[in-house]
């Protein structure tokens, strides 16, 4: 049973933002639900009301511009998985989707929503860490853009405000020679909250040297990481065994996980470095 | 937190109904009368309450009722009847497929979906577009058995 | 390892018109269309909605109850505690019995009084307008606990200063067999080897929740439509509810799911008992999260094998000890235990058999019938046991089975000569057979780049094959009398009806009596109607529990199809002048033998029967065979009517790297009897053998102090469609089984093997055994780590 609440339905974003502005910090935006109303059910949230967002045609949309992929916050993750501008650009992020809950829960999750909410486990946040997701944050006082990176501060909380919508999520075209994958370990194949999840991308120049690597792990600390380190290890440097072992290494231990009822931190810190070694080896010969 | 009169456009029929916002499109279907949308865990884990909305399968225990207005929802009942039952309805009845039978309407919902956009599916793809759907009786065998039976027939006619 | 699969002995099952054909079930179109109604989709006029006050807390006494301020809620219909309700207690601990003496102090109270055992015992119910008034009513429930000390380890409770649960000394139930001489049968053992192995709590998980609806008619009958295994409870809810046994009316509703969740009682005597106080009618449906915590669970298990075995594998001695948690209220757990300490030393031969068990009360969730009743439980750890003496003696294990293999006319451990085919080697090998070669690592159908590079041949991914056989008993205890009454009545105008008591709880358990009466009267399937599940309108007919449906009722419905049967060719004897031998009816029509033009409709045959008064129906009472109770000091006799026999295989691919498995084949071959419906059976192989997939390697319900970590269904996961391939179903029918037509039976027994073949099949794969289920990514790294750690030791 859900508690009682109000819910607005803006026809516009104008409408929203503005409805955002009167009623924040107890109002709350709508959009897919598959983590809000299960939480409000839940009692773990009790807002004074509700914006529907799903009506809304600004969120929506996939594009290029200026060099960039631009993806509207209300787009769906089964749209993540079948839009062609996803598939050249943005594999990773695909590849995610494919494995976020099931089908009938992507038919409504959007990529915000997955962002906003924050779970460690959030399924787009390590893809987008590693395509260097930057988010577009509007209020009725204007737009603001942040890097995803740093954006989600903790277990459900970021730096957006009560007030703002994450209207786009946008990423540069990857350069021409690079090659990026994700993948996740769950309990199993569909329904399955992450129990470790990697995203990788390798860039190389034209001699085909690496040039730049990406990582990013998600569900092994309080929010998803790109870890440092083990990415500075592998600069200007060839992807050899050893350096993508010692990169994997460094990745286990940049990890914070937890023990919980799916898995323990030490199992989750063992499986980063396995995770982050196979799909670091799956770039370099691709 | 007032109720508000919706329309929801329901396996064809309009409803004029009264709703407070927190009511699910779930709860707001079965009172309605359309008992076949069933109730499993109310939060997206099982997918007995399986609905299409504007022909994308979702949990309806997901959705407000408010944010179903001015959308087409079919519902299994929807497809077919006793009389004239949809292919898929049939399929299932023929292979076996719905034991216990309280997870078919979610299950037949996601496999209307699939073979609306994809007439000629593997075996792989069938697993995936079911796999929201969790079916405790059959182990999924008969019920692929019977989306594959149902898209040979709808392919035939 | 080639396995090449014996001819089977030749057997005499006559083809049948409908019995054996794969036809539509009778109930199979309402589900698919959505008509058909489930107990959820009922209500009825000016209903109250009801909600179960819990305790959060495992141990402790309530020391204050205060429910005024919810009883003062507007739109409060009624809020009742333990003091409003007559001495009440919940539960029987044999569903169904009729008249047998019950076991003392197993009942758990409908509302706690003064004390909880478990987290999410009952303390107060509530009726109200709305759900949600309902709701808001429970959190204005005041209560305040005393904590006392919980102990959550059946190993710990049985110790002596252990926090007492259930008086005297936690022990709920302990079985002993004692066959032949132990210590001889170990002095001539070649090896003599000790393991352990461990279940877990599982959920029975039905898609459909529980859920009730009851109102309190114009006889002051109390109708409950509801969905339960047991309609015969209505003599334990009229007890409960302090009302006549003829004033509760059970209309049970077909199931969404039951394996033995709905076998006790859940929300029966809660309807009854607010539709009385407030004589209207009370709806109540169970939350997933509440289903999770209110209802019973399969029993955590831990047993320890010591087996003397010759080099060639034959067993000398087995040393068996088990210890079940019977959680905070006994329950069923007697005869759980009973059924595992029976199945504990596996489908062999075994001369020099001791068995010690034991069932402990804990401050755990109780306990209770769950699909297999304790054989699955024992099943995982007799095949292991079984495949670590084959490993430890360099024997195939299926070798090391065939010298142990019961045969036909053999004594089980309770020294129970089996009668009926005992097929384990034709099954154990075409199990096998069809598994077929393993499967390279790089043949492995991974998809992508970084798959393909895990799976080369001294990749991480390692793959393994293993089976498991097993034996199932069907039918109940027979020093339980097991009865089941079915009635059988042609229509004036030819259709069949059928009146039987039997709960559906999805298996086909109604449509298989249709398909018998359809086959004795020889009419076509859609031509037989049958209304059943009534407590007061249809005959009793058991519950449906045990595999004992198809056994019992379909027994039931044979005979009374085929007095009605000999009443018809008796009187259309007369009219065609033929001896009634001559005589066959088919679609409906009764014809001579070898003329078949010469017919008269069974419509007309009935007008002409009912016009002289001979009996169109008949209501047969079919009785299992009957025995005195077994001697507790050695627990020698006969126990069950008969028993399945089968064998699950299984490949699997492990990545032992990050600890995933996957499952790559499956294959079961049971010995059925005979199929009644083979499209019903091979589903429910599929069904059983994806339940025990899922028990291998998934399903958990984490307790920890008494509090359940997995509410939900994302934290208690059961295998989806991307989980598990199809287990391919092999049905073999030996027809020597005592049901209808030589059938044993099939619900329970397709999923006590399964497993017990991925544990075998994972340690295969891996070269070391995971000793406790689920095998967890975690648990499978665990165990190679061991393993090289016991390498680099014994270097």
């Amino acid at each position: 049973m859900l508690p009682k609440f109000d819910l607005l339905i803006p026809q516009t974003l104008p409408e929203a933002l503005k409805l955002l502005a009167e009623g924040a910090p107890d109002i709350l935006p709508l959009a897919g639900g598959t983590n809000l109303i299960v939480d409000m059910r839940g009692g773990h949230r009790r807002p004074r009301a509700l914006i529907d967002l799903a009506r809304l045609e600004e969120l929506r949309g996939i594009r290029i511009d200026d060099g960039h992929v631009v993806v509207g916050g209300g787009t769906t993750i089964a749209e993540l998985m079948t839009d062609p501008l996803i598939a050249d650009h943005g594999r990773p992020l695909r590849e995610a989707a494919a494995r976020l809950g099931n089908p009938l829960i992507r038919n409504r999750a959007t990529v915000a929503g997955n962002l906003v909410d924050a779970s460690p486990a959030a399924d787009t946040a390590p893809p987008l860490l590693v395509l260097n997701a930057e988010l577009e944050l509007a209020s009725q006082a204007g737009t603001r853009r942040l890097p995803l990176e740093g954006f989600i501060v903790g277990p459900n909380v970021t730096l957006l405000r009560p007030d703002e919508l994450l209207v786009t999520v946008r990423w540069p075209i990857p350069p021409p020679r690079s090659a990026a994958t994700f993948y996740k370990i769950g309990l199993r194949k569909a329904g399955a909250c992450s129990v470790v999840t990697t995203a990788v991308l390798v860039a190389r120049d034209e001699s085909g040297s690496c040039q730049e690597v990406r990582i990013a792990l998600g569900a092994i600390a309080p929010q998803p990481i790109r870890p440092r380190a083990a990415e500075d290890v592998l600069s200007s440097q060839s992807l050899t065994d050893t350096a993508i072992s010692e990169a994997a290494r460094l990745s286990a231990q940049a990890t914070n996980p937890i023990d919980d009822v799916r898995a323990s931190a030490a199992y989750r810190r063992r499986a980063t470095e396995v995770l982050v070694r196979r799909l670091l080896t799956e770039m370099a010969i691709t | 937190m007032k109720p508000k009169a919706v329309t929801l456009n329901i396996n064809g029929r309009t409803h004029h109904v009264a709703l407070a916002p927190n009511v699910t499109l779930l709860h707001a279907l079965r009172d309605l009368g359309y008992t076949d949308v069933k109730s499993g865990c109310e939060k997206g884990d099982c997918g007995a309450c399986a609905v299409l909305m504007n022909d994308n399968a979702v949990n309806s225990c997901l959705v407000l009722a408010w944010q179903a207005e001015g959308v087409e929802i079919l519902t299994n009942s929807g497809l077919g009847t006793m009389e004239n039952p949809h292919p898929l309805q049939e399929a299932f009845a023929d292979a076996g497929a719905a034991q216990c039978g309280y997870c078919t309407p979610g299950m037949i919902i996601s496999a209307k979906a699939l073979l609306d956009r994809n007439p000629h599916p593997t075996e792989a793809e069938i697993r995936e577009a079911i796999s929201g759907n969790l079916c405790r009786c059959t182990g999924y065998g008969q019920i692929i058995e019977a989306i594959q039976m149902a898209a040979q027939r709808m392919e035939e006619v | 390892m080639k396995y090449k699969a014996k001819p089977l002995p030749p057997v005499d099952l006559p083809e049948l018109r409908t019995v054996g054909k794969p036809l539509r079930r009778v109930d199979a179109l309402g589900k698919t269309t959505g008509t058909t109604l489930y107990a959820g989709d009922f209500t009825m006029p000016n209903v109250l909605h009801a909600k179960v006050f819990r305790s959060t807390e495992p141990s402790a006494r309530i020391k204050r109850l205060d429910v005024s301020k919810a009883r003062a809620l507007d739109g409060v219909a009624c809020v009742l505690t333990a003091e409003n309700l007559p001495d009440a207690k919940l539960v029987t601990d044999m569903p169904g019995q009729t008249g047998q003496k019950r076991r003392k102090g197993s009942d758990a109270p409908v509302l706690a009084a003064d004390r909880v055992r478990f987290a999410g015992e009952p303390i107060a119910l509530v009726a109200a307008e709305t759900l949600d008034i309902a709701q808001r009513a429970l959190e204005l429930i005041e209560i305040e606990y005393e904590l006392l000390p919980g102990v959550f380890d059946p190993l710990e409770a049985k110790k002596a200063g252990a926090p007492v649960v259930y008086e005297p000394d936690n022990v709920v139930s302990y079985w002993k067999i004692r066959k032949g001489d132990i210590e001889a049968g170990f002095a001539v053992a070649d090896l003599i080897l000790e393991n352990t192995f461990r279940v877990p709590f599982i959920d029975h998980a039905y898609i459909e929740p529980e859920t009730g609806v009851a109102w309190v008619d114009e006889r002051d009958v109390i109708n409950i439509r509801v969905c339960t295994q047991v309609v015969e409870h209505f003599r334990s809810i009229a007890r409960a509810v302090d009302v006549p046994h003829n004033k509760i009316h059970i209309q049970g509703t077909m199931l969404g799911g039951g394996f033995g969740g709905k076998e006790d009682i859940t929300v029966e005597i809660f309807l009854a008992l607010l539709a009385k106080h407030t004589r209207r009618p009370v709806r109540l449906e169970y939350t997933r999260e509440e289903s999770i915590l209110a209802h019973s669970k399969r029993h955590p298990f831990v047993i320890t094998h010591r087996t003397g075995v010759k080099k060639n594998g034959r067993i000398t001695a087995a040393q068996i000890n088990m210890v079940s948690d019977a959680g905070a209220y006994p329950y069923l757990s007697p005869y759980v235990l009973l059924y595992a300490t029976i199945a504990s030393c596996g489908p062999y031969r075994v001369d020099n058999l001791h068995v010690d068990s034991v069932s402990v009360a804990t401050n755990n969730p109780f306990t209770s019938a769950f699909r297999g009743f304790g054989i699955p439980q024992a099943c995982v750890a007799h095949e292991q046991q079984m495949d670590e003496i084959a490993k430890a003696l360099r024997l195939d294990p299926l070798e090391v089975r065939r010298v142990n293999y019961l045969r036909t006319g053999d004594r089980n451990s309770t020294g129970q000569e089996i009668k009926s085919a005992v097929w384990l080697e034709e099954t154990a090998t075409r199990a096998l057979e069809a598994l077929g070669e393993k499967t390279p690592p790089s043949a492995l159908p991974f998809g992508s780049a970084q798959d393909r590079l895990k799976a080369g041949d001294h990749g991480p991914i390692k793959v393994g094959q293993g089976f498991a056989s097993y034996m199932q008993s069907y039918g109940r205890i027979t020093w339980f009398h097991d009865t089941s009454r079915a009635w059988v009545g042609v229509e004036l105008d030819g259709s069949v009806v059928i009146r039987c008591g039997v709960p559906d709880l999805g298996a086909g358990q109604v449509s298989s009596l249709c398909q018998i009466a359809a086959e004795v009267l020889g009419v076509p399937l859609e031509d037989v109607t049958i209304y059943s599940t009534d407590s007061a309108l249809t005959p009793l007919a058991g519950t449906t529990t045990a595999t004992r449906q198809l056994y019992m009722s379909g027994n039931a419905s044979f005979q009374a199809a085929s007095a009605v049967r000999e009443v018809l060719l008796g009187r259309a004897s007369k009219h065609f002048e033929e001896k009634p031998d001559n005589l066959d009816i088919a679609n409906g029509v009764v014809f001579v033998k070898g003329d078949p033009d010469n017919v008269l409709s069974l419509a007309e045959l009935a007008a002409m029967c009912a016009a002289e008064g001979l009996p169109l129906s008949n209501l047969a009472l079919f009785r299992a065979p009957f025995s005195t109770t077994l001697n507790p000091e050695n627990l020698q006799g006969d126990v069950f009517p008969d028993f399945t026999f089968g064998a699950h295989a299984v490949e699997v691919a492990v990545d032992t790297e990050t600890g995933e498995i996957t499952l790559l084949k499956s294959v079961a071959c049971h010995d059925v009897g005979r199929a009644i419906n083979p499209t019903a059976v091979e589903g429910q192989i599929q069904g059983g053998s994806a339940q025990g997939l899922g028990y291998a390697l998934m399903e958990e319900v984490q307790v920890k102090g008494g509090i359940i970590q997995t509410p939900s269904l994302s934290e208690y996961l059961i295998p989806t469609s991307r989980d598990i391939p199809t287990t391919r179903a092999l049905i073999l029918e030996s027809g020597t089984g005592v049901g209808p037509f030589g059938a044993k039976g099939i619900g329970e027994p397709s999923l006590t093997p399964a497993a017990a073949a991925v544990a075998n099949a994972v340690s295969d794969a891996i070269g070391v055994r995971i000793r406790t289920l689920p095998l967890t990514p975690e648990r499978v790294l665990a165990a190679l780590d061991r393993a090289e750690a016991d390498k680099g030791r014994s270097v």
